[in-house]
């Protein structure tokens, strides 16, 4: 049941200090993988103006996929079209899907988007650009991201910065990776100078709801199986038990009839 | 002639089948214009709330079902030969009552143009796959086990023999993919254990589901043969009635053992009255759907009361569908604020299925052999004064 699924092997680090809301990432998205900006595969999260004047702050940060390691989304589509590939990509193969949308309720840091006014919709969710990441070039979100805000690399690099960074400027950063464990851990990392919660990141906890659901899911055939003998076997044991009470009851009676046939003669 | 005949019919119909006829219309209507323009603007679904009132219904229903396999297996498997009169109309009503899931399934998905990619592509790990394949597979099972009703005044009927020989495993095959999948639809939440309330998300949500399925299957069996015997003067015995009355306190009581013990080993108790409207909701289930039939069925004088049956059975589909729609819909933890509340046009493309699975229920009741108890009293409608004396020993 546990997944031994292999460390991804690229992710994005992406640091809430630097964006300045320009949505260069979100109009390069579109373009590259032509998606309205309507249902971009990424967008903003911020905190809404904080403090008072003059001394107002906001802080964005672009959000999309978290590429978990055990993707509950992954574990929920019905028809295994959202997938997660040896890089550890969760991909989404638009020509199976039929979007009954549960991998939008399944996901726990809510991101995947649907076309919801288009009269055969598709689910809209990051692939890392894979097509470019073929052709030796970055996604288009990090190659585009004019305050470097958002990186892209091998994950171990990311993960390995993303602590450089907030143990060199604790004063700066909050002292969480979020994505390091949440959901059992992600590909895409974040740094942020304030709580994420305060950027409207949900709180997810460290175990994946996809293992719950595969404790359960993968348990099933066994139950089934549990099920067939246990019940055959009720059905045989009670069909035998009436089976030999209408039989003794029939005896009783031919004994009966005979004694009566005696008697007469 | 035929047509004449046919008239006939038409005019000695309830009236109440015409006004249902016109509600299914309409909503079909409704639905086949959602086919055309999508989702985004006949429902007020969206990414913060994904699934609506068509998922709500849909798994009251599947709910509501559950007596045809509750009743299947304690007649054909734990052999209460008693209650079989009680299957026919019972796995009518869950034939339906999938059908009319299935139906509200295909207004559903985005992409219902290829439905039949769940039988291609399955994902194991998913249990809504499960679901699925097993309610498909049920369906076919459940045409099988009615198939008797259809086949046994036409020239079928020689089929009968060999249809009967093969039951007993056919039922067991359909109660196991009816337990897979009634426990499988809640199983279906505890992915989404982020997004439930706690006093509903909870691993055991699949036994829950089971075992809540039982009760309300087992209510729709004993409301169903009180109201079509108000409609139509066919129905089932009082005392067949009672027997199935007598297991609603054992059921209904188990899942309180189990709902409870599960709130105690969670550390959860107190949410049963901090939670504001979610307390409500749940106190609500509790005391309307388990406590107040609990005890009502749990009275000799109650279980043979057409009356205080049919109430009983009533809170308690009243209390599960409450739970289905709790699980599905009001505990749901809105993402960024953002409510549910459902567009007009899926409300009326559900009202629309369920007007026809009413209207179909209705009909075939009429007019095939699904109340085998009172047949008798139909052949002998020649005699109305007979027919009388008979519905008077019939209480």
């Amino acid at each position: 049941v546990a997944e031994h699924s292999k460390s991804p092997r690229y992710g994005f680090l992406i640091d809430a200090s630097l964006c300045i809301d320009c949505r260069t990432c979100m109009v390069a998205c579109s373009v590259e993988n032509k998606v309205s900006m309507e249902t971009t595969r990424i967008w903003i999260e911020e905190t809404g103006i904080t403090g008072s004047f003059p001394n107002l702050k906001r802080y964005t940060v672009p959000y999309h996929c978290m590429h978990c390691k055990d993707p509950s989304c992954v574990s929920a589509c019905t028809v295994g079209a959202l997938r997660r590939n040896d890089d550890g990509i969760v991909t989404y193969e638009q020509d199976i899907c039929i979007g009954c949308r549960y991998c939008i309720y399944a996901c726990p840091f809510e991101v995947p988007n649907y076309e919801w006014d288009e009269p055969l919709p598709l689910v809209v969710k990051c692939d890392m650009c894979a097509v470019r990441l073929g052709e030796g070039q970055q996604p288009a979100c990090a190659s585009t991201c004019p305050t470097g805000a958002i990186r892209f690399g091998k994950y171990e690099d990311m993960l390995e910065e993303a602590h450089r960074l907030i143990n060199e400027r604790p004063d700066k950063y909050v002292q969480h990776v979020y994505g390091e464990e949440e959901n059992g851990g992600t590909a895409t990392l974040y740094i942020s100078p304030v709580p994420f919660e305060e950027l409207g990141f949900p709180t997810v906890g460290a175990t994946s709801t996809a293992y719950s659901n595969r404790l359960i899911t993968e348990g099933t055939p066994m139950v089934a199986g549990a099920m067939l003998v246990g019940m055959t076997g009720i059905y045989l044991t009670i069909k035998h038990f009436r089976d030999e009470a209408a039989r003794e009851r029939r005896e009783a009676e031919q004994e009966k009839a005979a004694a009566g046939v005696k008697e007469e003669s | 002639m035929m047509a004449q005949k046919m008239l006939h019919e038409l005019r000695t119909m309830p009236r109440f089948i015409y006004i249902l006829v016109l509600i299914a219309g309409f909503g079909l209507t409704i639905g086949l214009y959602r086919m055309l323009v999508g989702l985004g603007d006949t429902t007020n679904l969206s990414k913060a709330f994904p699934w609506g009132i068509w998922i709500s219904f849909d798994l009251a229903v599947v709910a509501l079902s559950g007596g045809a396999f509750t009743l299947a297996a304690l007649v054909y498997v734990f052999q209460f030969e008693d209650l079989h009169p009680a299957t026919r109309p019972t796995v009518l009503a869950g034939l339906l009552g999938y059908s009319a899931v299935m139906v509200i399934l295909l207004f559903d998905l985005g992409r219902w143009d290829r439905f039949y990619n769940v039988f291609l592509h399955p994902n194991l790990s998913s249990a809504l796959f499960e679901v699925s394949w097993c309610i498909a597979a049920y369906s076919l099972i459940l045409i099988y086990e009615l198939s008797p009703v259809l086949l046994e005044r036409s020239r079928w009927s020689r089929l009968l023999p060999t249809i009967k020989k093969y039951t007993v495993p056919i039922v067991i095959i359909g109660v196991i993919l009816s337990t897979m999948h009634q426990s499988s639809l809640g199983t279906m939440f505890v992915i989404m254990s982020p997004r439930l309330h706690a006093l509903w998300s909870s691993m055991l949500l699949p036994v829950f589901f089971l075992v809540s399925s039982f009760a309300s299957g087992i209510s729709l069996v004993i409301a169903g043969a009180t109201v079509s015997y108000w409609l139509f003067g066919r129905s089932l015995k009082v005392k067949t009635i009672a027997k199935l009355g007598w297991f609603l306190p054992w059921i209904l009581g188990f899942y309180l053992v189990l709902k409870f013990g599960e709130l105690i080993i969670a550390n959860e108790l107190d949410l049963l009255f901090s939670s504001g409207v979610y307390s409500l909701l749940f106190w609500t289930e509790l005391i309307v759907g388990i406590f107040t039939p609990m005890l009502l069925f749990a009275f000799k004088g109650a279980r043979h009361s057409r009356v205080a049956s049919l109430l009983g059975a009533f809170l308690v589909m009243g209390g599960v569908v409450l739970n289905r729609f709790d699980v599905t819909w009001f505990s749901m933890t809105p993402v960024s604020g953002e409510m549910y509340t459902p567009h007009w046009m899926e409300v009326a493309i559900l009202l629309g299925v369920a007007a026809a699975l009413i209207t179909v229920y209705s009909l075939v009741a009429r007019y095939f052999p699904v109340y085998e108890e009172t047949a008798s009293f139909k052949q002998r409608s020649e005699e109305p004064a007979r027919l009388k004396q008979a519905a008077a020993g019939e209480d």
